[in-house]
Protein backbone atom coordinates (compact mmCIF):
# COMPACT_ATOMS: atom_id res chain seq x y z
CA UNK A 1 0.00 0.00 0.00
CA UNK A 2 2.64 2.40 1.06
CA UNK A 3 5.31 3.28 -1.46
CA UNK A 4 8.04 3.96 1.02
CA UNK A 5 7.67 0.52 2.61
CA UNK A 6 10.90 -1.35 2.41
CA UNK A 7 12.50 -4.48 3.65
CA UNK A 8 15.67 -4.55 5.68
CA UNK A 9 18.22 -7.07 6.67
CA UNK A 10 20.84 -6.60 9.36
CA UNK A 11 23.58 -9.15 9.18
CA UNK A 12 26.45 -7.54 11.05
CA UNK A 13 26.16 -5.16 13.92
CA UNK A 14 23.90 -2.32 13.08
CA UNK A 15 21.06 -0.04 13.82
CA UNK A 16 17.84 0.39 12.00
CA UNK A 17 15.49 3.29 12.31
CA UNK A 18 11.87 2.56 13.13
CA UNK A 19 9.03 2.83 10.65
CA UNK A 20 7.05 0.78 8.18
CA UNK A 21 8.69 -2.27 6.65
CA UNK A 22 7.71 -5.33 4.72
CA UNK A 23 10.28 -7.81 5.98
CA UNK A 24 12.91 -7.23 8.62
CA UNK A 25 15.55 -9.77 9.38
CA UNK A 26 18.16 -9.42 12.09
CA UNK A 27 20.79 -12.09 12.02
CA UNK A 28 23.70 -10.21 13.56
CA UNK A 29 23.42 -7.91 16.50
CA UNK A 30 20.89 -5.28 15.60
CA UNK A 31 18.88 -2.57 17.24
CA UNK A 32 15.78 -0.88 16.00
CA UNK A 33 15.35 2.61 17.31
CA UNK A 34 11.75 3.68 17.80
CA UNK A 35 8.54 1.90 16.84
CA UNK A 36 8.49 -0.65 14.09
CA UNK A 37 5.69 -1.96 11.89
CA UNK A 38 6.45 -4.88 9.63
CA UNK A 39 4.78 -7.72 7.83
CA UNK A 40 7.40 -10.13 9.07
CA UNK A 41 10.09 -9.70 11.67
CA UNK A 42 12.71 -12.35 12.08
CA UNK A 43 15.37 -12.32 14.74
CA UNK A 44 17.94 -15.07 14.55
CA UNK A 45 20.83 -13.14 16.06
CA UNK A 46 20.51 -10.75 18.91
CA UNK A 47 17.89 -8.14 18.20
CA UNK A 48 16.37 -5.35 20.15
CA UNK A 49 13.42 -3.16 19.33
CA UNK A 50 13.46 -0.08 21.48
CA UNK A 51 9.87 0.93 20.88
CA UNK A 52 6.56 -0.71 20.03
CA UNK A 53 6.39 -3.63 17.61
CA UNK A 54 3.51 -4.43 15.31
CA UNK A 55 3.80 -7.28 12.85
CA UNK A 56 1.86 -10.02 11.13
CA UNK A 57 4.52 -12.55 11.99
CA UNK A 58 7.36 -12.49 14.46
CA UNK A 59 9.89 -15.27 14.71
CA UNK A 60 12.63 -15.28 17.32
CA UNK A 61 15.18 -18.04 17.15
CA UNK A 62 18.03 -16.02 18.65
CA UNK A 63 17.48 -13.52 21.36
CA UNK A 64 14.92 -10.79 21.00
CA UNK A 65 14.23 -7.91 23.34
CA UNK A 66 11.17 -5.73 22.85
CA UNK A 67 11.13 -2.47 24.73
CA UNK A 68 7.43 -1.75 24.30
CA UNK A 69 4.13 -3.37 23.47
CA UNK A 70 4.12 -6.22 20.94
CA UNK A 71 1.13 -6.71 18.66
CA UNK A 72 1.19 -9.64 16.25
CA UNK A 73 -0.99 -12.16 14.48
CA UNK A 74 1.53 -14.86 15.06
CA UNK A 75 4.65 -15.11 17.19
CA UNK A 76 6.99 -18.07 17.40
CA UNK A 77 9.84 -18.19 19.81
CA UNK A 78 12.38 -20.96 19.79
CA UNK A 79 15.14 -18.79 21.24
CA UNK A 80 14.58 -16.29 23.98
CA UNK A 81 12.22 -13.35 23.88
CA UNK A 82 11.73 -10.63 26.44
CA UNK A 83 8.91 -8.13 26.22
CA UNK A 84 8.95 -5.14 28.50
CA UNK A 85 5.36 -4.17 27.74
CA UNK A 86 2.18 -6.04 26.97
CA UNK A 87 1.86 -8.78 24.33
CA UNK A 88 -1.24 -8.95 22.13
CA UNK A 89 -0.56 -11.94 19.96
CA UNK A 90 -3.26 -14.01 18.30
CA UNK A 91 -1.23 -17.15 18.11
CA UNK A 92 1.74 -17.60 20.38
CA UNK A 93 4.01 -20.62 20.25
CA UNK A 94 6.97 -20.82 22.52
CA UNK A 95 9.43 -23.66 22.60
CA UNK A 96 12.19 -21.47 24.00
CA UNK A 97 11.92 -18.88 26.71
CA UNK A 98 9.37 -16.09 26.77
CA UNK A 99 9.20 -13.37 29.37
CA UNK A 100 6.57 -10.67 29.45
CA UNK A 101 6.64 -7.89 31.98
CA UNK A 102 2.94 -7.10 31.69
CA UNK A 103 0.07 -9.27 30.41
CA UNK A 104 -0.56 -11.49 27.42
CA UNK A 105 -3.82 -11.31 25.46
CA UNK A 106 -4.05 -14.08 22.88
CA UNK A 107 -6.38 -16.53 21.21
CA UNK A 108 -4.09 -19.52 21.23
CA UNK A 109 -1.03 -20.07 23.37
CA UNK A 110 1.20 -23.11 23.23
CA UNK A 111 4.15 -23.38 25.56
CA UNK A 112 6.62 -26.22 25.41
CA UNK A 113 9.49 -24.11 26.72
CA UNK A 114 9.28 -21.67 29.59
CA UNK A 115 6.98 -18.74 30.02
CA UNK A 116 7.13 -15.98 32.57
CA UNK A 117 4.32 -13.42 32.79
CA UNK A 118 4.24 -10.45 35.17
CA UNK A 119 0.50 -9.87 34.74
CA UNK A 120 -2.38 -11.99 33.41
CA UNK A 121 -2.52 -14.43 30.54
CA UNK A 122 -5.83 -14.50 28.71
CA UNK A 123 -6.55 -16.75 25.74
CA UNK A 124 -9.24 -18.95 24.24
CA UNK A 125 -7.02 -22.00 24.32
CA UNK A 126 -3.92 -22.46 26.47
CA UNK A 127 -1.68 -25.50 26.15
CA UNK A 128 1.49 -25.99 28.13
CA UNK A 129 3.89 -28.88 28.33
CA UNK A 130 6.85 -26.90 29.63
CA UNK A 131 7.02 -24.66 32.66
CA UNK A 132 5.48 -21.30 33.40
CA UNK A 133 5.07 -18.68 36.04
CA UNK A 134 2.14 -16.28 35.80
CA UNK A 135 1.88 -13.70 38.55
CA UNK A 136 -1.76 -12.92 37.87
CA UNK A 137 -4.69 -14.77 36.35
CA UNK A 138 -4.46 -17.53 33.77
CA UNK A 139 -7.80 -17.54 31.99
CA UNK A 140 -8.93 -19.48 28.91
CA UNK A 141 -11.93 -21.45 27.70
CA UNK A 142 -9.79 -24.52 27.63
CA UNK A 143 -6.62 -24.97 29.64
CA UNK A 144 -4.43 -28.01 29.08
CA UNK A 145 -1.35 -28.39 31.19
CA UNK A 146 1.17 -31.23 31.18
CA UNK A 147 3.67 -29.90 33.70
CA UNK A 148 7.18 -30.29 32.35
CA UNK A 149 8.72 -28.13 35.02
CA UNK A 150 7.49 -25.80 37.68
CA UNK A 151 4.14 -24.35 36.66
CA UNK A 152 2.50 -21.60 38.62
CA UNK A 153 -0.34 -19.14 38.20
CA UNK A 154 -1.82 -17.21 41.09
CA UNK A 155 -5.33 -17.89 39.81
CA UNK A 156 -6.63 -20.15 37.09
CA UNK A 157 -10.11 -19.91 35.57
CA UNK A 158 -11.96 -21.21 32.55
CA UNK A 159 -14.57 -23.61 31.24
CA UNK A 160 -12.40 -26.71 31.01
CA UNK A 161 -9.20 -27.22 32.94
CA UNK A 162 -7.20 -30.35 32.35
CA UNK A 163 -3.91 -31.00 34.12
CA UNK A 164 -2.16 -34.31 33.54
CA UNK A 165 1.22 -35.84 34.14
CA UNK A 166 3.71 -36.36 31.40
CA UNK A 167 4.92 -33.15 29.80
CA UNK A 168 8.60 -33.88 30.29
CA UNK A 169 8.35 -37.20 28.54
CA UNK A 170 7.37 -35.56 25.31
CA UNK A 171 10.34 -33.28 25.39
CA UNK A 172 13.86 -33.96 24.17
CA UNK A 173 16.80 -34.03 26.58
CA UNK A 174 18.11 -30.64 25.48
CA UNK A 175 14.89 -28.79 25.96
CA UNK A 176 14.28 -30.64 29.17
CA UNK A 177 17.61 -29.28 30.41
CA UNK A 178 16.61 -25.79 29.38
CA UNK A 179 13.30 -26.00 31.13
CA UNK A 180 14.89 -27.30 34.30
CA UNK A 181 17.55 -24.64 34.18
CA UNK A 182 14.91 -21.92 34.06
CA UNK A 183 12.27 -23.42 36.23
CA UNK A 184 14.19 -24.97 39.08
CA UNK A 185 14.90 -28.55 40.06
CA UNK A 186 13.09 -31.57 38.86
CA UNK A 187 9.71 -30.47 40.12
CA UNK A 188 7.02 -30.96 37.53
CA UNK A 189 3.84 -29.80 39.15
CA UNK A 190 1.28 -27.05 39.04
CA UNK A 191 0.77 -24.56 41.83
CA UNK A 192 -2.04 -22.03 42.25
CA UNK A 193 -4.01 -20.34 45.00
CA UNK A 194 -7.38 -20.81 43.32
CA UNK A 195 -8.53 -22.90 40.37
CA UNK A 196 -12.09 -22.36 39.08
CA UNK A 197 -13.78 -24.06 36.16
CA UNK A 198 -16.78 -26.05 35.03
CA UNK A 199 -14.92 -29.26 34.29
CA UNK A 200 -11.71 -29.77 36.14
CA UNK A 201 -9.27 -32.65 36.07
CA UNK A 202 -6.10 -32.24 38.10
CA UNK A 203 -2.94 -34.27 38.61
CA UNK A 204 0.27 -33.23 40.36
CA UNK A 205 -1.35 -30.00 41.48
CA UNK A 206 -0.96 -28.04 44.69
CA UNK A 207 -3.69 -25.50 45.36
CA UNK A 208 -5.51 -23.76 48.18
CA UNK A 209 -8.98 -23.78 46.65
CA UNK A 210 -10.48 -25.66 43.72
CA UNK A 211 -14.04 -24.73 42.72
CA UNK A 212 -16.00 -26.34 39.94
CA UNK A 213 -19.02 -28.13 38.65
CA UNK A 214 -17.46 -31.51 37.93
CA UNK A 215 -14.13 -32.02 39.62
CA UNK A 216 -11.63 -34.89 39.45
CA UNK A 217 -8.70 -34.75 41.80
CA UNK A 218 -6.10 -37.17 40.43
CA UNK A 219 -2.80 -38.58 41.69
CA UNK A 220 -0.18 -36.32 43.17
CA UNK A 221 -2.55 -33.52 44.22
CA UNK A 222 -2.54 -31.63 47.49
CA UNK A 223 -5.60 -29.42 47.76
CA UNK A 224 -6.80 -27.61 50.86
CA UNK A 225 -10.43 -27.01 49.89
CA UNK A 226 -12.52 -28.40 47.06
CA UNK A 227 -15.96 -26.95 46.41
CA UNK A 228 -18.06 -28.61 43.74
CA UNK A 229 -21.65 -28.33 42.58
CA UNK A 230 -22.21 -31.66 40.76
CA UNK A 231 -19.52 -34.32 40.99
CA UNK A 232 -16.29 -34.93 42.79
CA UNK A 233 -13.88 -37.85 42.61
CA UNK A 234 -10.67 -37.96 44.58
CA UNK A 235 -7.83 -40.36 43.76
CA UNK A 236 -6.55 -42.48 46.65
CA UNK A 237 -3.09 -40.91 46.51
CA UNK A 238 -4.42 -37.34 46.51
CA UNK A 239 -4.72 -35.22 49.62
CA UNK A 240 -7.82 -33.09 50.04
CA UNK A 241 -8.23 -31.43 53.42
CA UNK A 242 -11.80 -30.36 53.03
CA UNK A 243 -14.45 -31.01 50.45
CA UNK A 244 -17.80 -29.39 50.21
CA UNK A 245 -20.76 -29.66 47.89
CA UNK A 246 -22.24 -26.26 47.22
CA UNK B 1 -18.06 -10.56 53.86
CA UNK B 2 -21.40 -9.81 55.43
CA UNK B 3 -22.18 -6.86 53.31
CA UNK B 4 -25.34 -6.67 51.26
CA UNK B 5 -23.69 -4.53 48.67
CA UNK B 6 -21.39 -7.36 47.68
CA UNK B 7 -22.02 -10.80 46.29
CA UNK B 8 -19.62 -13.73 45.96
CA UNK B 9 -18.75 -15.26 42.62
CA UNK B 10 -20.40 -18.54 43.64
CA UNK B 11 -23.67 -16.77 44.39
CA UNK B 12 -23.51 -14.87 41.10
CA UNK B 13 -23.17 -18.13 39.15
CA UNK B 14 -25.99 -19.73 41.08
CA UNK B 15 -28.40 -16.81 40.94
CA UNK B 16 -27.86 -16.05 37.29
CA UNK B 17 -27.51 -19.65 36.15
CA UNK B 18 -24.19 -19.15 34.38
CA UNK B 19 -20.97 -21.14 34.35
CA UNK B 20 -17.40 -20.33 35.35
CA UNK B 21 -16.49 -20.60 31.67
CA UNK B 22 -18.96 -17.88 30.73
CA UNK B 23 -17.93 -15.57 33.54
CA UNK B 24 -14.25 -15.84 32.71
CA UNK B 25 -14.97 -15.44 28.99
CA UNK B 26 -17.00 -12.30 29.58
CA UNK B 27 -14.21 -10.91 31.70
CA UNK B 28 -11.71 -11.60 28.92
CA UNK B 29 -13.93 -9.82 26.43
CA UNK B 30 -13.99 -6.76 28.64
CA UNK B 31 -17.68 -7.13 29.45
CA UNK B 32 -17.02 -7.23 33.18
CA UNK B 33 -14.58 -4.59 34.38
CA UNK B 34 -11.50 -5.66 36.29
CA UNK B 35 -12.33 -3.05 38.94
CA UNK B 36 -15.42 -5.00 40.02
CA UNK B 37 -13.37 -8.00 41.14
CA UNK B 38 -12.53 -7.82 44.83
CA UNK B 39 -10.60 -10.66 46.41
CA UNK B 40 -11.18 -11.49 50.05
CA UNK B 41 -10.07 -14.24 52.37
CA UNK B 42 -12.99 -16.21 53.74
CA UNK B 43 -13.08 -19.35 55.85
CA UNK B 44 -12.99 -21.43 52.67
CA UNK B 45 -10.01 -19.56 51.28
CA UNK B 46 -9.71 -16.79 48.73
CA UNK B 47 -12.98 -15.69 47.22
CA UNK B 48 -13.96 -13.09 44.70
CA UNK B 49 -16.72 -10.59 45.40
CA UNK B 50 -18.54 -8.15 43.14
CA UNK B 51 -20.66 -5.06 43.72
CA UNK B 52 -24.05 -6.80 43.82
CA UNK B 53 -26.27 -4.46 41.82
CA UNK B 54 -23.71 -3.76 39.14
CA UNK B 55 -22.74 -7.35 38.42
CA UNK B 56 -26.28 -8.71 38.42
CA UNK B 57 -27.50 -5.96 36.12
CA UNK B 58 -24.53 -6.43 33.78
CA UNK B 59 -25.02 -10.18 33.53
CA UNK B 60 -28.73 -9.78 32.90
CA UNK B 61 -27.83 -7.38 30.13
CA UNK B 62 -25.26 -9.71 28.59
CA UNK B 63 -27.63 -12.66 28.71
CA UNK B 64 -30.38 -10.59 27.16
CA UNK B 65 -28.25 -9.42 24.28
CA UNK B 66 -25.84 -12.24 23.56
CA UNK B 67 -28.37 -14.29 21.61
CA UNK B 68 -28.52 -11.66 18.93
CA UNK B 69 -25.04 -10.26 18.89
CA UNK B 70 -21.49 -11.59 18.84
CA UNK B 71 -19.70 -11.11 22.16
CA UNK B 72 -17.05 -8.91 20.60
CA UNK B 73 -19.66 -6.36 19.49
CA UNK B 74 -21.32 -6.43 22.88
CA UNK B 75 -18.25 -5.13 24.62
CA UNK B 76 -18.38 -1.93 22.59
CA UNK B 77 -22.05 -1.40 23.19
CA UNK B 78 -22.20 -2.21 26.86
CA UNK B 79 -19.03 -0.62 28.08
CA UNK B 80 -18.73 2.46 25.94
CA UNK B 81 -20.56 5.62 26.69
CA UNK B 82 -22.61 7.06 23.90
CA UNK B 83 -20.41 9.35 22.03
CA UNK B 84 -21.74 12.83 21.79
CA UNK B 85 -19.95 13.08 18.50
CA UNK B 86 -21.50 9.93 17.07
CA UNK B 87 -22.74 10.68 13.63
CA UNK B 88 -25.11 8.71 11.56
CA UNK B 89 -25.27 8.92 7.81
CA UNK B 90 -28.82 9.48 6.74
CA UNK B 91 -28.93 6.72 4.16
CA UNK B 92 -27.50 4.37 6.76
CA UNK B 93 -30.39 5.19 9.06
CA UNK B 94 -32.92 4.60 6.31
CA UNK B 95 -31.78 1.02 5.97
CA UNK B 96 -32.42 0.16 9.60
CA UNK B 97 -35.32 -2.07 10.45
CA UNK B 98 -37.05 0.22 12.90
CA UNK B 99 -36.75 3.33 10.79
CA UNK B 100 -40.08 4.94 10.02
CA UNK B 101 -40.09 7.45 7.25
CA UNK B 102 -43.24 9.21 8.39
CA UNK B 103 -41.71 10.72 11.54
CA UNK B 104 -39.01 12.67 9.72
CA UNK B 105 -41.11 15.76 9.37
CA UNK B 106 -41.92 15.86 13.08
CA UNK B 107 -38.22 15.39 13.79
CA UNK B 108 -37.53 18.39 11.55
CA UNK B 109 -35.26 16.37 9.30
CA UNK B 110 -35.16 17.14 5.64
CA UNK B 111 -35.65 14.09 3.45
CA UNK B 112 -32.97 15.19 1.03
CA UNK B 113 -30.47 15.89 3.73
CA UNK B 114 -26.85 15.05 2.98
CA UNK B 115 -25.11 15.82 6.27
CA UNK B 116 -24.97 13.12 8.93
CA UNK B 117 -27.38 13.02 11.86
CA UNK B 118 -26.33 13.63 15.44
CA UNK B 119 -27.07 11.10 18.16
CA UNK B 120 -29.85 13.43 19.37
CA UNK B 121 -31.59 13.41 16.03
CA UNK B 122 -31.12 9.67 15.61
CA UNK B 123 -32.56 9.01 19.04
CA UNK B 124 -35.49 11.25 18.24
CA UNK B 125 -36.22 9.34 15.03
CA UNK B 126 -35.98 6.04 16.90
CA UNK B 127 -38.22 7.10 19.77
CA UNK B 128 -40.82 8.62 17.48
CA UNK B 129 -40.76 5.57 15.22
CA UNK B 130 -41.71 3.47 18.20
CA UNK B 131 -44.39 5.84 19.51
CA UNK B 132 -45.94 6.52 16.13
CA UNK B 133 -48.75 4.02 16.47
CA UNK B 134 -49.97 4.93 19.93
CA UNK B 135 -49.32 8.67 20.03
CA UNK B 136 -51.17 11.52 18.39
CA UNK B 137 -49.42 13.88 16.03
CA UNK B 138 -49.25 16.70 18.54
CA UNK B 139 -47.89 14.28 21.13
CA UNK B 140 -45.15 13.20 18.77
CA UNK B 141 -44.13 16.77 18.35
CA UNK B 142 -44.23 17.26 22.12
CA UNK B 143 -41.82 14.33 22.47
CA UNK B 144 -39.63 15.83 19.78
CA UNK B 145 -39.53 19.19 21.57
CA UNK B 146 -38.76 17.53 24.88
CA UNK B 147 -35.84 15.61 23.44
CA UNK B 148 -34.68 18.63 21.49
CA UNK B 149 -34.69 21.01 24.43
CA UNK B 150 -33.84 18.74 27.33
CA UNK B 151 -31.34 16.33 25.86
CA UNK B 152 -27.81 17.31 26.71
CA UNK B 153 -24.72 15.24 27.35
CA UNK B 154 -25.53 14.70 31.04
CA UNK B 155 -28.96 13.39 30.25
CA UNK B 156 -27.55 11.15 27.55
CA UNK B 157 -25.14 9.62 30.07
CA UNK B 158 -27.88 9.22 32.63
CA UNK B 159 -30.07 7.42 30.13
CA UNK B 160 -27.61 4.56 30.03
CA UNK B 161 -26.39 4.71 33.60
CA UNK B 162 -29.75 5.07 35.30
CA UNK B 163 -31.72 3.24 32.66
CA UNK B 164 -34.09 6.14 32.08
CA UNK B 165 -37.43 5.79 30.29
CA UNK B 166 -39.56 8.22 28.40
CA UNK B 167 -43.18 8.09 29.52
CA UNK B 168 -45.98 9.49 27.44
CA UNK B 169 -48.99 10.26 29.66
CA UNK B 170 -52.47 11.68 29.29
CA UNK B 171 -54.80 13.23 31.80
CA UNK B 172 -58.41 14.09 31.27
CA UNK B 173 -59.87 17.04 33.08
CA UNK B 174 -63.57 17.46 33.14
CA UNK B 175 -66.07 19.57 34.98
CA UNK B 176 -68.84 22.04 34.38
CA UNK B 177 -69.86 20.33 31.19
CA UNK B 178 -66.53 20.66 29.39
CA UNK B 179 -63.65 18.27 29.25
CA UNK B 180 -60.12 18.57 28.05
CA UNK B 181 -57.24 16.21 27.74
CA UNK B 182 -53.64 17.15 28.28
CA UNK B 183 -50.57 15.19 27.28
CA UNK B 184 -47.40 14.95 29.33
CA UNK B 185 -43.91 13.72 28.54
CA UNK B 186 -41.75 12.61 31.45
CA UNK B 187 -38.18 11.32 31.31
CA UNK B 188 -37.41 9.40 34.49
CA UNK B 189 -36.89 6.00 36.07
CA UNK B 190 -38.85 2.93 35.07
CA UNK B 191 -41.33 3.11 37.89
CA UNK B 192 -43.04 6.39 38.46
CA UNK B 193 -46.12 6.71 40.62
CA UNK B 194 -48.92 8.62 38.99
CA UNK B 195 -52.17 10.03 40.19
CA UNK B 196 -55.03 7.66 39.36
CA UNK B 197 -56.43 9.90 36.71
CA UNK B 198 -53.33 9.78 34.57
CA UNK B 199 -53.28 7.24 31.77
CA UNK B 200 -49.97 5.85 30.56
CA UNK B 201 -49.92 5.78 26.77
CA UNK B 202 -46.52 4.23 26.24
CA UNK B 203 -43.08 3.96 27.80
CA UNK B 204 -39.85 3.87 25.84
CA UNK B 205 -36.71 2.31 27.31
CA UNK B 206 -34.16 4.92 26.29
CA UNK B 207 -31.15 2.89 27.31
CA UNK B 208 -32.30 -0.01 25.22
CA UNK B 209 -32.96 2.36 22.35
CA UNK B 210 -29.44 3.77 22.44
CA UNK B 211 -27.94 0.29 22.59
CA UNK B 212 -30.00 -0.80 19.65
CA UNK B 213 -28.94 2.17 17.61
CA UNK B 214 -25.29 1.49 18.33
CA UNK B 215 -25.55 -2.21 17.61
CA UNK B 216 -27.49 -1.76 14.41
CA UNK B 217 -25.06 0.83 13.18
CA UNK B 218 -22.10 -1.34 14.10
CA UNK B 219 -23.56 -4.24 12.22
CA UNK B 220 -24.61 -2.05 9.32
CA UNK B 221 -21.03 -0.82 9.12
CA UNK B 222 -19.84 -4.42 8.88
CA UNK B 223 -22.16 -4.96 5.95
CA UNK B 224 -24.65 -7.28 7.59
CA UNK B 225 -28.35 -6.62 7.62
CA UNK B 226 -30.01 -6.25 11.01
CA UNK B 227 -32.36 -9.15 10.36
CA UNK B 228 -29.73 -11.77 9.91
CA UNK B 229 -27.81 -11.86 13.12
CA UNK B 230 -26.46 -15.34 13.43
CA UNK B 231 -25.53 -15.23 17.12
CA UNK B 232 -22.06 -16.60 16.95
CA UNK B 233 -21.96 -18.79 19.98
CA UNK B 234 -19.33 -20.90 21.51
CA UNK B 235 -19.73 -24.45 22.66
CA UNK B 236 -21.14 -23.79 25.98
CA UNK B 237 -23.57 -21.03 25.36
CA UNK B 238 -25.67 -23.20 23.15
Amino acid sequence: MNDDKRSASLAGAGRLSGGDYTRVSISGAGKVSGDIKAEALRISGAGKVEGRTEAMQIAVSGSGVFGGEVVAEEMRVSGAARIDGMARVKELKCSGSYRVKESIAAEYVKVSGVLRVGGDLEADLFKASGGFEIDGLLSADKIEIRPGGRCYAREIGGAKIDVRRGGHRERGILLDGLVRMFSGKGIAELGATTIEGDEIHLEDTVADVVRGKRVEIGPGCRIKVVEYSEDLTVHSSAEVDKQQKV
Amino acid sequence: MDDDRYISKKEVLEQMGISYGQLYRWKRKGLIPEAWFTRRSTFTGQETFFPRDKILERIRQIKEMKGDHPLDDLADVITQQVNEKLQVAFDQLRRLQWFDDSVLETCKIDRSRSTPLTIHETLCVAVLSQLRRSARTEELSLVQRTLDERLDETLLDRMTEERLRLHLLRKRLSGAGISAEISLVVIGPETIVLDPEIERVETVDLKHMIERIKLDLAREAQGGSPEEAPGRETEEER
